[in-house]
């Protein structure tokens, strides 16, 4: 079972570079919480940013689909690119950007509409469906994706807070992948989760990889290195070391990054 | 009813003598160590106080409304009881005073007590309102048919006898006059909200959310000022003459847009805090997926904010049903029944007022129908009330 991990492992880092951050600074008014990061994002990844709280890990991902533009005080400096475009090119609007680029949030936070709303509010607003039909089935697919079809298919009308924390994260999943993203960010997706939840999303995000490229901001060290192929660790604001999960976890370079993974730090 | 100031000034009296007669026995009784005590010789004198008023004024409260409701003339009987009551609790909690008393936890219920009964004179006066309306309401369809009162569609009271009585028309002005006020105030107050709690930045909200508020605080009888002097001939001259509506100036339209801008205030207040209590969490789930500011707050803000903005706007409903200065200003004394806007018509307050002015003697059906009308606007709003309590209830915390 390992072995076959790590034989995945070294065949995605071959995969294209989708996200590329060069020399990105955040700053909230006065404070500077990220510095100069540069980072290389692959297609059809697990990614995941660890490091301690406030370290900058949500931030920096929040500027991937530029969630930071509804902080009034939030300033993002330096060059983003997906697919080699300029992500905060004026011409860019940061509307069709979150379409393309999904976000799951830490704590579920399903709409106080039935299910089914729920997953067709993004091919809604963004008309992906021609008809009720082509929505149906963009529902079920979505659904079905974030395996929540079989116990969602018999109540799509039930509200969806109704649902689990599990399952109202997966549908918070199912949401995000009905827009047909290209991204997918996910900040803490499982730490309002118990543990047989997170063990399924877990196991969802490890499937996600087949047609997304996905990242992980977590808490859980353990977490990192069971979903994801590439790991990158921050620490006060800086992005330290920037490898494959195997490397940073066994054999890491910067003594920050083993103070940490070893818990002396964090 | 004998004067209640004689039981009054002497509960106070008690409840000061208490004060210090426990205090002084506290001291006495530790023997001037008052680290033997298990209560402080403070908490002692708080327990006295308390036990003297709590139970003679709470006898003071239930006596008078007893004779209230009966008609019935008090009596040295009960001026006895008050003062009695008051001289045991004090002489009971005095000699209850021994260095193991814990006069700190009896302090506790004796403040329950007078939490309880506060929250009970609120119950109480409400029952109390409606039973002396419901008296002179039977008394009145004693004299006058009650098919008449709330199925005849003419108001023409008057004082010689043989009068019309109808509350229909009284009541359409009231709908008609309530639902203009109400199409003008909700979007207006609702917009206002949505702006103040999703668009305006901190000093544009600091400056705004005040200022709006200030419309709550003018009062109703400046509002009918300016209905009759501004708003009546400017709605006269520029819509009624023009397009042939009338040469009123007192009108529905009048009445209703100026209640109307009284009511912003209550809509716009109360749903901005039920805007702001809908969590971040919806709107970045909403803005993650791609959609722009205006379609998060149609499609998840306002509904998840629905069935409060509901109970707001059913509170503003009840009040413009219970408004009266606005109306005589605005809109006249004339009962009628029609359609035309710029026409001036009454509601059920004015008439209750003008039924009563002047007229202190309660035995004409034309002064007691006051209070069947009020017994009717009371039930109105009751259900108005109990309707938006109801769904408030109902879908609070949906979301979470």
């Amino acid at each position: 079972m390992e072995d076959m991990y790590h034989a995945d492992r070294a065949m995605s880092t071959q995969q294209d570079i989708k996200i590329k951050a060069d020399k990105v600074q955040v700053y909230y008014a006065d404070n500077h919480a990220i510095k100069d990061v540069d980072v290389e994002i692959a297609d059809k990844t697990v990614t995941a940013f660890i490091g301690p709280s406030g370290c900058g890990k949500s931030t920096f991902l929040r500027c991937l689909n530029r969630m930071n533009d509804t902080i009034d005080i939030c300033r993002v400096e330096g060059d983003i690119t997906i697919d080699g475009e300029d992500i905060y090119d004026p011409k860019v609007d940061p509307v069709q950007l979150r379409a393309k680029v999904g976000m799951v949030f830490q704590k579920p936070n399903p709409f106080p509409k039935s299910i089914y709303d729920n997953v067709a509010y993004g091919p809604k607003i963004h008309g992906l469906a021609r008809n009720k039909a082509e929505l149906d089935e963009i529902v079920e697919k979505s659904l079905r994706k974030a395996a929540l079809w079989n116990e969602a298919k018999d109540r799509l009308t039930a509200p969806g807070t109704g649902l689990s924390g599990g399952q109202q994260q997966r549908l918070c999943i199912a949401r995000a992948i009905a827009t047909a993203p290209e991204v997918l960010l996910m900040d803490e997706p499982c730490s309002a989760l118990d543990p047989i939840a997170t063990a399924q999303v877990e196991e969802l995000i490890d499937e996600l990889r087949q047609s997304y490229s996905v990242v992980i901001v977590t808490h859980s060290m353990q977490q990192a290195a069971r979903v994801s192929q590439k790991t990158a660790f921050f620490h006060l604001g800086n992005l330290v070391e920037y490898d494959d999960t195997d490397k940073i976890f066994t054999n890491p370079e910067d003594s920050r990054t083993e103070s940490y993974i070893s818990g002396r730090i964090g | 009813m004998q004067s209640l100031t004689l039981p009054f000034i002497a509960i106070a009296g008690l409840a000061v003598l208490g004060y210090f007669l426990a205090k002084s026995r506290a001291l006495q009784v530790s023997g001037g160590d008052i680290r033997k005590l298990v209560s402080l010789p403070s908490q002692h004198a708080l327990n006295a106080v308390l036990a003297t008023i709590v139970p003679a004024v709470a006898a003071i409260f239930l006596i008078s409304l007893y004779v209230r409701l009966t008609d019935g003339t008090g009596s040295w009987f009960f001026q006895f009881v008050v003062i009695g009551l008051a001289v045991t609790g004090l002489a009971l909690s005095l000699i209850g005073i021994k260095t193991e008393t814990r006069a700190r936890t009896f302090a506790e219920r004796w403040i329950l007590g007078l939490l309880i009964f506060a929250s009970t004179i609120a119950i109480l006066t409400t029952i109390g309102i409606v039973f002396s309306m419901l008296f002179e309401t039977f008394n009145f369809f004693g004299q006058y048919d009650w098919r008449d009162f709330f199925f005849s569609t003419n108001w023409s009271p008057n004082f010689r006898g043989n009068s019309d009585l109808g509350i229909i028309p009284l009541l359409w002005g009231t709908l008609y006059i309530s639902f203009i006020a109400l199409a003008f105030a909700v979007p207006v107050g609702l917009f206002a909200a949505i702006y103040l709690s999703e668009y305006a930045g901190p000093r544009m909200r600091a400056v705004a959310k005040p200022a709006i508020e200030v419309l709550a605080g003018i009062p109703t009888i400046v509002y009918g000022l300016f209905a009759l002097i501004t708003v009546g001939p400017f709605l006269r001259d520029y819509f009624a003459a023009p397009m042939g509506f009338g040469q009123s100036a007192s009108s529905v339209m009048t009445a209703g847009l100026v209640m109307g801008v009284m009511l912003i205030p209550f809509v716009s207040s109360l749903s901005d805090d039920i805007i702001n209590a809908v969590p971040q969490a919806m709107r970045d789930g909403s803005l993650g997926l791609g959609a722009t500011k205006s379609e998060t707050i149609r499609q998840v803000v306002v509904p998840a904010a629905l069935p409060g903005i509901v109970g707001a706007v059913l509170l503003a409903a009840s009040r413009a049903i219970g408004e009266t200065m606005i109306v005589v200003l605005g809109a006249g004394a004339a009962a009628r029944l029609s359609l035309n806007p710029f026409e001036a018509m009454t509601t059920v307050t004015v008439k209750i007022v003008s039924q009563l002015t002047g007229d202190t003697d309660f035995a004409s059906p034309e002064t007691l129908v006051a209070f069947a009308l009020g017994l009717t606007l009371f039930v109105i709003t009751l259900g108005l009330n109990v309707l938006a309590l109801y769904i408030v209830r109902k879908y609070r915390e949906q979301y979470e």
